[in-house]
């Protein structure tokens, strides 16, 4: 997921133009922390992916278990999770390219406080369903 | 890559549950795996080759897109889950 080519003249190369509006100035960091910034991404598109799959794996395997809205709801809140989490990747990549670029300090993880607190939902509404069955 | 086949596969499951709006699902996520994979060479030779020099600049379409695709495989999970 990275790009490199060397200008004819021997200097900088020249950037896309989506890369020069969503990266406007600073300069290109360490290779290795752009390389973890991705690697981090990764991680969090992984995330995602399992909680996709785990929303529509709970509205196809856990009719005997909940009821149909419960089930659903569960199913919709994942599969909300897993989209923002996707999104919520791209956006932290980006945060995170620009501070490196500009040499600033690293925002904050905003996506960690709201898969920790989905997830804690997720897990509540089953355990009472489960208990209460 | 692996993640989307994984993924994929698991879509394909569900078929007997879900009907044919889940090939939509299957479609975007191996769809997503076999762009990522006719690309790989050409970005981990870009990355390799980066290093070397100790440059390597931020692929943002690549972010963006598989960003998109997560997003997109979010949305159409949701609209299979409620029409079921």
């Amino acid at each position: 997921m990275t790009n490199s080519q060397d200008a004819p003249d021997g200097g900088a190369p020249p950037r896309g133009r989506l890369a020069e509006r969503l990266l406007p100035g600073g300069e290109e960091p360490d290779p290795r922390f752009t390389l973890a910034n991705e690697r981090t991404f990764l991680a969090w598109i992984r995330t995602s992916l399992a909680l996709l799959a785990g929303g529509i794996a709970i509205e196809a395997f856990t009719s005997d278990l909940f009821l149909e809205p419960v089930r659903k709801g569960l199913a919709v809140v994942l599969l909300l999770l897993g989209m923002l989490l996707s999104a919520g990747a791209a956006l932290r990549w980006l945060r995170v390219e620009r501070s490196m670029r500009h040499k600033a300090p690293l925002p904050l993880p905003l996506i960690v406080p709201l898969l920790a607190g989905a997830g804690a939902v997720a897990a509540a509404v089953v355990l009472v369903f489960v208990l209460w069955r | 890559m692996l993640s989307l086949v994984t993924a994929s596969a698991l879509y394909l499951r569900w078929l007997p549950h879900h009907g044919l709006p889940i090939l939509l699902l299957f479609a975007v996520s191996a769809g997503a795996a076999l762009a990522i994979y006719l690309t790989q060479r050409r970005r981990y030779g870009a990355s390799a080759y980066g290093v070397s020099r100790e440059r390597v600049d931020a692929d943002v379409n690549a972010v963006l897109w598989t960003a998109f695709a997560g997003v997109a495989l979010g949305a159409l999970g949701i609209g299979v889950v409620l029409a079921a």
